[in-house]
């Protein structure tokens, strides 16, 4: 088998496969989560690590994300390496207390005495489950110091971001999108860890540079699609990884094309955009820029009523055209 | 830990808290003048393996846990001698290699930790436990419901322990809390649990011991209520609330003199031997607060160290 051997895997199976690779190396890894044990996860992402590593590694729990969360950042911080899957982001919430108060200031707080090895695991993004399964709150994790964040829009970025999210020191927040769950893409056969902090370049392109993550850049490639046909040339950066942020690859790309345009799903204000954008500016001069994401409202399970909040091709295409037309 | 050694551990944290108010400089600060029975009491049964994790009172289970009273000083004005190095406070005091995991100022906010630092121990130390401190404030959290679910369903090794001190801030727990017996609470989880006098050290002890050894040998969560007077205000930055006449009749509760009145009428402790008692504690107390003051505030650069 050559090195660059590459195997067609779905979402869930590069997740399987990063988890089995972590826990065969690290036996102190153990999984909480809500029917992750025989049932194997609603997007049956942890199917067979049950049966592999068994009930003391993989755990069914109530529901009851604070104490999930809790008992996931109190047994990494005693010695153990906990993931913790909480179904939706939105469900995030009701656990932020161990993660922003106790989690992502353990190091800081004693003096680097306790450190937090943790992962928690998500799902963002609309698909038709309405106003409290569909949130993308990732800008809110981003502002908290001791705290990263990794979104990634491909299986082998998911795959190489989980096995790196596994050996940090400190709370890892790892976002999948339900909508990516039915797609696949191709791995790498050999073990192979993205870096966090890395962002890549899926697209090369000359007019403009989009920056986004996450399904997003799905919509930023269909977009880029669409814009080609008409000569115009989209350069698209996925962030993969929002805490820290790559603002090298951002502002080398957005440096080279003279426009920048962001695109999350969640909303712009205080939103990754905001943030990319006002740093990309601090370094670059003449700096064209614009933002999209979701409308200033709650994301509905009508169909009409979703697709008309979140961004689409239509918004991302029109974004760009006004921006190359404000030269 | 027999009764004259139990004595000690609560005229030391007597005197601390005494010395740190009479700085200028003692900053926010919640206090356990007349809680000391529950924290002394509980410490005397835990083993050097076990870990502790409390509140945001945290000085008496600190001091009760045998951290050195110079460090937890330096620590609490802010000093690098402190064993976070000045940056947790009392709010977040934690020495961790002395068994003191530590606290965390968010009301019932360390008990799923200490649910998680539990199942830690249960899987890599088998026969340590872990005890949490906790106020009557966090009964009413959902935090402590969630996690008596849990750690009944995988039987952790986790001595819960409630200082019922009657008060959340202002609001008395008639106000706050429906249960007849805060204790009561563990029961739907089939956890055993016990209410005992918080002012009586000896009562706290022994209740503890046995709650803590059935913990240790397999029986899951305990849970143990301590009723308990606070002495004090809620903390430094509030007003007390109760009259004159109410703090009276409390200090006369007082846990250290029902201790020392008890040795004494027993023949247990002579008055010079009390005498002597207080002159070390006082001698140990200058020591630390001199230790405290010789220790160097941390470089502003530390306000970024250690954050990721």
């Amino acid at each position: 088998m050559s090195s660059d051997a590459r195997q067609k895997l779905f979402f869930r199976e590069a997740i399987i496969r990063a988890l089995r690779e972590e826990m065969d190396r690290n036996e102190r890894i153990i999984v909480l989560g809500q029917d992750v044990a025989e049932f194997g996860g609603s997007y049956r992402e942890f199917e067979g690590l049950f049966e592999r590593f068994g009930r003391a590694r993989v755990r069914n729990t109530p529901v009851a994300e604070s104490a999930m969360i809790g008992l996931g950042v109190g047994a990494a911080a005693a010695g153990l390496r906990a993931l913790v899957t909480i179904t939706y982001m939105d469900f995030l919430m009701l656990g932020l207390d161990p993660l922003v108060n106790y989690a992502a200031k353990a190091r800081y707080k004693t003096g680097g005495q306790i450190e937090v090895p943790l992962v928690v695991k998500t799902t963002a993004g609309a698909k038709g489950q309405g106003v409290a399964h569909s949130q993308c709150i990732e800008a809110w994790l981003m502002a908290v110091p001791g705290l990263k964040v990794v979104a990634p829009a491909t299986p082998a970025d998911a795959y190489g971001l989980l096995k790196s999210a596994l050996r940090e020191r400190g709370p890892v927040v790892y976002v999948d999108h339900k909508r990516l769950f039915p797609t696949a893409g191709e791995v790498p056969n050999e073990e192979t860890l993205i870096p966090l902090g890395e962002a890549a370049i899926r697209r090369c392109g000359s007019d403009v540079t989009i920056a986004t993550f996450s399904f997003m850049t799905r919509i930023a490639e269909r977009s880029a699609e669409r814009l080609a046909a008409e000569g115009i040339s989209c350069e698209i950066v996925d962030l993969r990884s929002l805490a820290p942020l790559d603002m090298a690859t951002v502002c080398g790309s957005a440096g080279r094309t003279g426009a920048l345009l962001t695109l999350e799903e969640g909303q712009l204000s205080c939103g990754v955009g905001a943030e990319v954008i006002f740093r990309a500016r601090e370094s670059l001069a003449n700096l064209r820029t614009a933002r999209i994401g979701a409308l200033p409202a709650p994301v509905s399970s009508n169909p009409i009523l979703e697709a008309a909040c979140i961004p689409d091709v239509e918004r991302v295409t029109d974004a760009v055209r006004g921006l190359l037309a404000s030269r | 830990m027999d009764r004259i050694e139990l004595l000690r551990a609560m005229l030391l944290i007597r005197a601390f808290e005494a010395a740190l108010m009479r700085r200028s400089d003692h900053g926010f600060q919640l206090l356990s003048e007349g809680q000391e029975a529950v924290a002394v009491g509980l410490c005397s049964v835990l083993g050097e393996r076990d870990q502790l994790l409390t509140s945001g009172r945290s000085i008496a289970p600190a001091l009760a846990r045998g951290l050195e009273p110079g460090a937890v000083m330096a620590e609490l004005l802010g000093k690098t001698a402190g064993p976070c190095r000045g940056k947790g406070g009392r709010g977040h005091l934690a020495q961790r290699s002395a068994g003191f995991f530590g606290a965390h100022a968010v009301v019932a906010g360390n008990l799923s930790i200490a649910a998680g630092v539990a199942l830690a121990a249960q899987l890599q130390e088998p026969g340590t436990i872990v005890a949490c401190l906790f106020g009557d404030g966090a009964c009413g959290a959902g935090a402590l419901h969630e996690t008596l679910n849990i750690a009944a369903l995988w039987k952790l090794p986790l001595l819960l322990v409630c200082d019922n001190n009657g008060y959340s801030v202002s609001t008395p727990r008639s106000e706050a809390l429906a249960p007849k017996s805060l204790s009561d609470l563990a029961g739907p989880f089939g956890i055993p649990a016990r209410t005992v006098d918080g002012m009586d050290v000896a009562a706290v002890r022994d209740a503890a011991r046995e709650l803590a050894e059935r913990s240790r040998t397999g029986a899951g969560p305990v849970f143990l209520e301590c009723l308990s007077e606070r002495f004090a205000s809620h903390s430094t930055a509030v007003r007390e609330t109760r009259s004159a006449a109410e703090m009276q009749a409390i200090r006369k509760r007082c846990p250290i003199s029902r201790l020392a009145d008890n040795l004494e009428a027993e023949g247990g402790l002579s008055a010079s031997a009390r005498k002597q008692l207080e002159e070390e504690v006082r001698r140990a107390i200058a020591a630390a607060v001199r230790f405290a003051e010789a220790a160097p505030y941390p470089d502003p650069s530390e306000a970024v160290s250690d954050v990721v």
